[in-house]
């Protein structure tokens, strides 16, 4: 079926361009100087285009240019960036003059990249968020993925302190149980958006809806960023930007002391009418801390206490690791939080010349994390160049090489060094008294693990990856209005880290595990084949352009692992496979990636008069995934604008410089997160699912074969299908720049594994096409440009996004899916995706109170456990006893609204700017309340709250219910309302301070330009929310089932403080 | 001139390009890398693979939502629901199993999903052999071959069937013609009517045919079921059934011709412990009709970061001492005071206390702590205080438990391993979070003694013959008596040394005395005879729990045992309540609710989804 329309496409094109076919006009050269109408100083860059072709030139850095025109009566468009474009007829002349541009804050003819092409901002028909590339460079960070939270409205992103970590990013909402990353497009390529070099980007566009990002066809659907890295321009410059400062940790969580945490043990037993007693604590009417650990409620002049007495033996019965108890509590958080430096430094030279134009970049960021052993490293090199061949040719290349470190972090995870800090009591001290590490192997004291000695011990562990991005590319300008380009480009990622897995000695569980080596590698490979015609004309009234075009894109990847155990010493310079012993030696690999992509895409547009705007744009995707029957599906766009502001009846309206009114329709697609040959049933062989002793051997076992995957044949794209309203407008003399936007965004044939019944055996199901969800919302920016009296300008700009999620089907006909966090389990699932709720909300019991005494309890309905104290349940379903059916949902995490919000003020040479983001009406499941609201939970540290603030008869309003000894479904089993609270914020992100030195000082130096900054980040948060931070990620960030879940959170809020300089020369 | 051939030439050269790609129908095929279709494996091959695939979740584990509630010991249902286990660790430790423990477990409990959904798997995986015997066998598979690969995949199915009927009873049968892409999955456990279908005709019907067509031995393939492990199966459906006169032919045959696949005739072994054993030689016994296979250091264990369970006993990881000793994780599965208070015996006649007064007058706990006599396969069955636990030393009593409130005072000992196999026979993977949990200990499904006294029991629910009964249960008893088997301890305290192959301890004159007071006597000849029917089967029930105790079967003898006699069940539990609560006071308030708890609730996401489109095809249990 795709054939027929394949092989038709290249003969149209031909045919295409043998109509347009006409011979060349004589041409003469031109020549003039832009220049500045307020001060007459020359404007360098400035873009002289040829009005309705192709032909352009750049003014030089005394603002002169040269341009060959076709013919006397061309016509050239002088723009630059920051002042109002102009016309200029050529009229026959060869000597233009100069040319005087008017300063304009009107920024509707910067020209965007949109995805494949490019267009003037006012002609844009789409909903395309222009981002503040100044702006969002201001939030230092590791990168540009954390830097563009809040920098663009309808982009929501979540992010984390763990430096180099990903973030939660989503455009529109969330559109997927899945992946809900949009498409990173770098200078026309598919690459991470995560380490490219901030200094780098020239410009990044956000495409929203359907008719911006229709073209991008199937994986637009998540919407497309499209970063554009800078070019050489005008003369040559070398320019530094860099800052170094210091991140300073939060204070931890609100722990108890030893002896505090010893009376809510106390507290505990007596509630549940035992006679109290401690391994630890003794026994009697109160707790004693003993002086040692280690003999167990040791204490000082026992003869096991005697140094001599020591033995160092895990899990063996002589074993006495004298340890002496921290009467004063171990400030778990303090070993392992500390302040932690950053810097960025990048040197940059560039420059432009009739026939090239080059940039060249070396970059270095160093983040430490404020957490032991988290850390981004990364060096990076980039060179952009072009080279204009002849007239009409052009061929240059993109390229960024880096390499980096950057040891992952496993945050939101109950078995990571943050949460066990929160988890290993305060009597345990970090060294016993021959220094080894103490830990809970000290009897009676929980299960949680020393982070101070995971965190040491992950210290030599390394990560490396190295990544090379970049394209190729020839344009050929042909027949006055054609222009052909070529490019190959793509992404070669290696990556390689090994890490030792030490016996954790010193804590109770896994004290005799033997140790470990694990070496991996892999590799993922993409590339990227375009080739793209465009016409563009102009008749009279009528401006038309034409985009058709082709590409082809291949994903690959492939990793190996291998581990030994049992090594002779912990010496990392022992540390490689063959060193380990044999017999523990294991090894897998496989192929992670291995699809294709093959498309199809044309554009119209048509302007009349500028006034009304038309754009098409279809594409056609074929994909791997899919079976051959189903592989190909068909996106079309049809979006349009009506300028009114150019109507003649809004002459009058004077106060309005621009408007424009946008709609638009498109249909995308996506592949979600369909797996890797989907449309196949597949068996596989692993040893732990399928392999059998069928011999008896004890210590082999032979290959079995089990069904792995069902076949999907007829499973296809995802349909996302967008309707958008909005307007741009200028007003009140260019001084107010306001975009709204409307839009409806429903995913239809949701791509889904529907849950089948156990019947069907073990093998996954394939994701099907079934399921809707709607996500509605609005988006407003709003800047306005301000003076005031002579020497002060400000900025001020601000934008908010809302969206409401609503799941409309669900797979397999379910009503709900309960949805399971990778963060921890031990209260069941978290969240529920239920038909006519929103993704995300948390389901589970609601408490009304606690049951104040037995009188209390009979009148109430029959509830498991209920007792004086604990958790009192809302009988939903009226059924008069508590059971499944009476949970409800209790929360959501979904945000009513976003918010950010920036100002810029300048007073002579100083600058002043800051940047708030916010969120507001959205809920956080604070789950570490189940690790220290409960002492029976694990009998790990706890809060003070549930030492000095939990039921009793005589506070009946407390914060944490009766201590008990029990775990039952009145108090710890249950996911309930208790735990969720509001997640609404307001933070400062970053205030800056600058200076700008007298042009008149640094000339005499050659120096054009020098600033110096200082600069805070997250000053303040305001929040009602008692853990850390409301800012919560998902604990699998290409799971976005469930999120705003606080599992110990690696804190994005810390306050850091900057210096930084940018020099130019 | 030149200039037009750049005009032509770059249009030429993108419509090229376009072909190219256009005419490359390859581009958009991969082919999946590292994975198999169903046609390669369409042969003897790939059926023979497929047929070790169904085996590998006899081990209950490494199948779809496996994990401790799918352990092949059953040790969740078959000891802690029942009275000889406490859950273990923390209260809030797997708390779905206190749950279970105190019979209020609903149906969102996430230990009973486990179980049903990784025994379909099992079940679809045999199917997956029968559904691909055709194409083979058209291929290169011979047709005895194919018959044999079809009685295994039968047997199996069968087996996976029953493990289903004994948790939750009114399952689903699922043969080969339910597939996914039939749409037909969503198989009722109801009739038309809305009663529940008995599933045991089909179940038994499969085991029928496995026994006819299965041969007698394998060739050294120790785990392969043979025509005798079927036998002793469908015998012991019909026990379920209490079909007890069908029963006796089959147990008789197995009594007179049965073998293992490896060709030894069916026998107790002299050493009761060391069916127990991780050692390959001691594994796959006379002793052994049927277990499940397992392995470690296999590399099952380091890839279990991707998926799946590992080979060694997955299912039992979390019953080891907690912190010391072998594993030193997680401190489950700690046997009942009650139980340890069952091996009390009569001083005068080392018989067991039937008349339940073990559970009066003091309890038995560290070594010597009890005055009176005890049968020694107390010290077999769990670590106790003082007590050597083969060779990790004398037990050191609560230094090894978790929570000494809720988890009382012994350890599980059946499952684990000695020192000297830490490293061969425990795992010594490091990317795995408790390696040394992982052991090569097979899990017994059926062991001989077993067989004898359902066959003791058959004779008396027959009215035969209470000689033999009482013949069959002494012995069992008189294997347990053999005083070289005991577990020894020096005089001074501390422990012998431990022989990790016999799983023995070494006796030394003068040196070496038996680890605490035993006796244990047979019933005199003609004591069923004298006491009657009633008499004989509470002391072959008894008989049962000592021989069995921490195996996973308590909870399923009581069910049977209910079956024919409604009530019984909640009796002796509500008795153990009784008697537990003082001590553990967890068990406060918890009660056995007749007609409900003798069964699991079946998993409420699978009723959901069987019954979405309306029709009621899966019918939860009464009572939940």
């Amino acid at each position: 079926m795709p054939s027929k329309t394949n092989t038709a496409l290249p003969g149209l094109l031909l045919i295409a361009c043998m109509l347009f076919f006409s011979p060349a006009f004589a041409q003469k050269m031109v020549s003039g100087r832009v220049l500045n109408q307020t001060d007459n100083s020359p404007i360098a860059s400035a873009t002289i285009q040829i009005k309705g072709t192709r032909g352009a030139a750049v003014s030089g850095a005394d603002g002169s240019f040269t341009i060959k025109v076709p013919n006397d009566n061309s016509t050239l468009v002088i723009s630059a960036i920051g002042f109002e474009s102009v016309e200029y007829p050529v009229a026959g002349r060869s000597t233009l003059g100069d040319i005087s541009l008017k300063v304009g804050n009107n920024t509707l003819n910067d020209v965007i990249v949109t995805g494949y092409t490019a267009q003037k901002k006012k002609d844009i028909t789409g909903s395309v968020a222009i981002v503040n590339v100044d702006e969002m460079k201001q939030t230092p960070a590791g990168t540009v993925e954390n830097m563009l939270q809040g920098q663009a409205a309808g982009v929501t992103v979540i992010n984390s302190g763990a430096p180099g970590g990903g973030s939660n990013f989503r455009i529109r909402g969330i559109t997927s149980l899945g992946n809900t990353d949009p498409l990173i497009i770098i200078d026309g390529i598919r690459a991470g958006i995560n380490d490219i070099n901030p200094d780098d980007i020239e410009s990044i566009q956000v495409l929203k809806d359907a008719g911006a990002a229709a073209i991008y066809g199937v994986s637009g659907s998540n919407g497309v960023i499209i970063v554009t890295t800078k070019k050489g321009r005008g003369k040559a410059k070398i320019s530094y930007d860099g800052y170094v400062g210091s991140q300073q940790p939060l204070k931890g969580y609100n722990l108890a002391n030893p002896q505090e945490t010893a009376n809510a043990i106390w507290a505990q037993q007596i509630n549940d009418g035992l006679p109290p007693s401690n391994v630890q604590y003794g026994n009697g009417a109160t707790p004693v801390l003993p002086d040692y650990i280690t003999p167990t409620n040791g204490h000082a002049g026992d003869s096991m206490t005697s140094p001599s007495k020591y033995v160092f033996d895990p899990g063996g019965l002589d074993d006495n690791r004298i340890t002496k108890a921290n009467k004063a509590g171990t400030n778990w958080w303090k070993t392992i939080f500390s302040p932690a430096i950053m810097q960025q430094h990048t040197l940059s030279a560039s420059g432009s010349t009739e026939k090239t134009n080059y940039f060249f970049s070396i970059n270095y960021l160093d983040q430490k994390g404020t957490l032991l052993g988290t850390y981004l490293k990364r060096y990076g090199v980039r060179a952009n160049t072009v080279f204009n061949v002849k007239d009409h040719i052009r061929v240059g290349e993109n390229a960024y090489v880096f390499y980096k470190q950057n040891p992952g972090f496993t945050n939101q995870n109950e078995g990571n060094t943050i949460s066990y800090s929160y988890r290993e009591q305060p009597i345990i001290p970090i060294y016993d008294i021959e220094g080894n590490f103490a830990g809970t192997g000290s009897k009676g004291l929980g299960n949680s693990q020393n982070p101070y000695a995971d965190a040491v011990r992950s210290l030599n562990n390394k990560s490396n990856d190295w990544q090379m991005v970049g394209n190729v590319f020839a344009e050929v300008d042909f027949l006055k209005h054609f222009t052909a380009r070529t490019q190959f480009g793509g992404n070669v990622d290696n990556y390689y880290y090994w890490y030792f897995t030490y016996t954790g000695y010193e804590n109770a569980e896994g004290n005799t595990n033997s140790n470990g080596y694990t070496e991996s590698s892999g590799y993922n490979s993409n590339w990227t084949y375009t080739n793209t015609l465009k016409y563009s004309n102009t008749f009279g009234n009528h401006s038309i352009a034409v985009l058709l075009g082709q590409e082809a894109n291949s994903f690959y990847g492939r990793s190996l692992s291998a581990s030994r155990g049992t090594y002779y010493t912990t010496d990392p310079n022992f540390w490689t496979l063959n060193a380990g012993a044999p017999a523990s030696q294991t090894n897998s690999g496989g192929v992670y990636t291995n699809n294709t992509l093959s498309s199809y895409f044309g554009r119209l547009d048509y302007t009349y008069n500028d006034k009304y705007i038309i754009a098409l744009t279809m594409r056609r995707d074929g994909s791997s995934y899919f079976g051959s029957a189903v592989q190909y599906g068909n996106f079309p766009s049809v979006t349009g604008a009506w300028r009114i502001s150019s109507e003649d009846f809004m002459k009058d309206v004077t106060w309005i410089n621009d408007l424009k009114i946008r709609g638009g329709w498109g249909k995308l697609g996506s592949l979600s997160n369909v797996p890797l040959y989907n449309q196949y049933t597949l068996f596989n062989q692993f040893a732990s699912n399928s392999y059998y002793d069928i011999t008896g051997a004890s210590t082999s076992s032979q290959l079995g074969l089990y069904n792995s995957q069902l076949a999907g044949p007829a499973t296809t794209w995802e349909k996302d299908v967008t309707t958008n309203l909005g307007f741009d407008a200028t007003i009140l003399s260019n001084k107010l720049d306001v975009s709204f936007d409307w839009y409806n965004k429903s995913i239809n044939g949701l791509l889904f594994r529907p849950s089948v019944p156990a019947t069907v055996g073990g093998a996954t199901p394939p994701f099907i096409n079934l399921g809707n969800i709607t996500n509605k919302g609005v988006e407003l920016s709003v800047t306005y440009h301000g003076q005031a009296g002579r020497d002060v300008k400000f900025d001020i700009g601000g934008e908010i996004s809302a969206y409401r999620n609503k799941i409309l089907a669900l797979a397999g006909g379910n009503k709900y899916v309960d949805e399971f966090s990778a963060g921890s389990s031990r209260i069941n699932a978290f969240s529920r995706a239920e038909i006519g709720h929103s993704i995300g909300e948390f389901f589970g019991y609601k408490v009304v109170g606690y049951f104040q005494d037995s009188a209390d309890i009979a009148k109430s309905p029959t509830q498991d456990g209920a007792y004086p104290g604990l958790f009192k349940y809302a009988d939903i379903n009226h059924s008069g006893a508590i059971g499944d059916s009476d949970r409800t949902f209790i929360g959501n995490p979904n945000p009513k609204f976003t918010y950010g919000f920036n100002l810029h003020v300048a007073y002579k040479a100083f600058d002043v700017s800051a940047f708030f983001y916010g969120s507001y009406g959205n809920s956080v499941f604070n789950y570490i309340k189940y690790w220290i609201d409960f002492p029976q939970v694990f009998e790990g540290a706890i809060s003070k709250d549930a030492v000095y603030n939990s039921w009793r008869p005589d506070n009946l309003n407390p914060k944490v219910p009766r201590l008990s000894t029990k775990a039952n479904f009145s108090n710890t089993q249950q996911v309930n309302s208790w735990y969720v609270e509001s997640g609404s914020y307001l933070r400062l992100k970053q205030l800056q301070i600058g200076y700008t030195l007298p042009k008149s000082v640094l000339q005499q130096f050659g120096i054009d330009k020098m600033r110096f900054y200082v600069q805070g980040t997250n000053l303040f948060t305001i929040t009602k929310y008692t853990g850390l931070d409301p800012e919560l990620q998902a604990s699998d960030l290409g799971n976005n089932s469930n999120f705003g879940i606080d599992f110990g959170n690696y804190p994005s809020n810390q306050k850091s403080f900057y210096v930084g300089a940018q020099l130019t020369f | 001139m030149k200039r037009k051939y750049i005009y032509i030439s770059a249009p030429l050269a993108l419509a090229a390009v376009v072909i190219l790609f256009a005419c490359n129908k390859k581009f958009l095929n991969r082919q999946p890398i590292g994975l198999l279709s169903p046609t390669t494996l369409s042969n003897a091959h790939g059926v023979q693979s497929m047929l070790i695939g169904a085996y590998s979740l006899l081990d209950g584990e490494g199948g779809n939502n496996s994990g401790w509630g799918s352990a092949a010991s059953n040790w969740t249902y078959g000891d802690v629901a029942a009275d000889n286990a406490y859950k273990g660790s923390t209260p809030s430790d797997q708390g779905d199993v206190q749950n279970l423990q105190l019979w209020n477990a609903n149906s969102a409990n996430g230990y009973p999903p486990q179980k049903w959904d990784a025994m379909y798997d099992g079940i679809q995986r045999a199917n997956d052999v029968l559904r691909t015997l055709k194409a083979a066998n058209a291929n290169d598979m011979s047709a005895s071959d194919t018959i044999l690969a079809r009685a295994q995949a039968v047997f199996l199915r069968a087996f996976y069937h029953f493990e289903l009927v004994r948790v939750f009873k009114h399952i689903p049968f699922v043969d080969e013609s339910v597939t996914f892409a039939a749409n037909d999955y969503n198989v009722p456990n109801v009739d038309g009517s809305g009663n529940f279908i008995n599933p045991m005709p089909k179940i038994e019907a499969d085991f029928q045919y496995a026994m006819q067509y299965l041969p007698a031995t394998w060739n050294g393939d120790k785990g392969r079921a043979n025509k005798y492990a079927a036998e002793a199966f469908l015998a012991k459906c019909y026990m379920y059934d209490q079909n007890y006169s069908g029963a006796i032919p089959l147990l008789g045959d197995l009594m007179v011709n049965g073998e293992t696949a490896s060709g030894d005739r069916y026998a107790l072994q002299k050493n009761y412990f060391n069916n127990f054993n991780a050692d390959p030689t001691a594994k796959n016994t006379s002793e052994s009709v049927f277990a499940a296979q397992m392995s470690v250091n296999d590399g099952s264990a380091a890839a279990t970061n991707q998926q799946g369970n590992p080979n060694g006993n997955y299912g039992d990881a979390l019953n080891f001492p907690y912190n010391g000793g072998p594993g030193a994780c997680c401190g489950f599965d700690n046997p009942s005071q009650d139980l340890a208070d069952a091996y009390k015996t009569d001083p005068a006649t080392g018989l067991p206390l039937l008349d339940g007064s073990f559970e009066t007058g003091g309890h038995v706990i560290a070594r010597g702590t009890w005055a009176g006599t005890l049968d020694p396969r107390i010290d077999f069955v769990m670590g106790r205080p003082g007590i050597p636990y083969l060779d990790w030393g004398p037990h050191p009593g609560d230094a090894w438990i978790r929570d000494t409130l809720n988890d009382g005072h012994f350890n599980p000992k059946k499952n684990v391993y000695a020192l000297s196999q830490k490293t061969t026979l425990a795992d010594n993977s490091s990317t795995y979070w408790a390696a040394v949990e992982l052991t090569a200990d097979n899990v017994n499904l059926i062991r001989y003694s077993d067989v004898m006294l359902w066959m003791a029991e058959c004779q008396v629910q027959t009215s035969g013959d209470l000689g033999t009964a009482e013949a069959l249960v002494d012995s069992v008893r008189s294997r347990a008596a053999n005083p070289a088997y005991w577990t020894y301890i020096n005089n001074d305290g501390t422990a012998p040394t431990f022989n990790a192959t016999s799983y023995s301890y070494t006796q030394k004159p003068g040196t070496t005395i038996p680890a605490d007071n035993y006796k244990i006597g047979l019933y005199p000849t003609g004591t069923f005879a004298a006491n009657g029917a009633a008499y004989a089967l509470k002391a072959i029930q008894f008989e049962r729990r000592l021989e069995f105790a921490m195996e996973g079967q308590r909870f399923f003898d009581l069910q049977r045992w209910d079956f024919g006699s409604p009530g019984s069940m909640a009796a002796v539990l509500n008795n153990y309540v009784k008697v537990t609560a003082p001590l553990r006071p967890a068990f406060i308030g918890a009660t056995f609710v007749q007609g409900k708890s003798e069964l699991f609730p079946i998993p409420q996401n699978q009723i959901d989804i069987e019954n979405e489109q309306g029709k009621i095809n899966l019918k939860q249990n009464p009572g939940y």
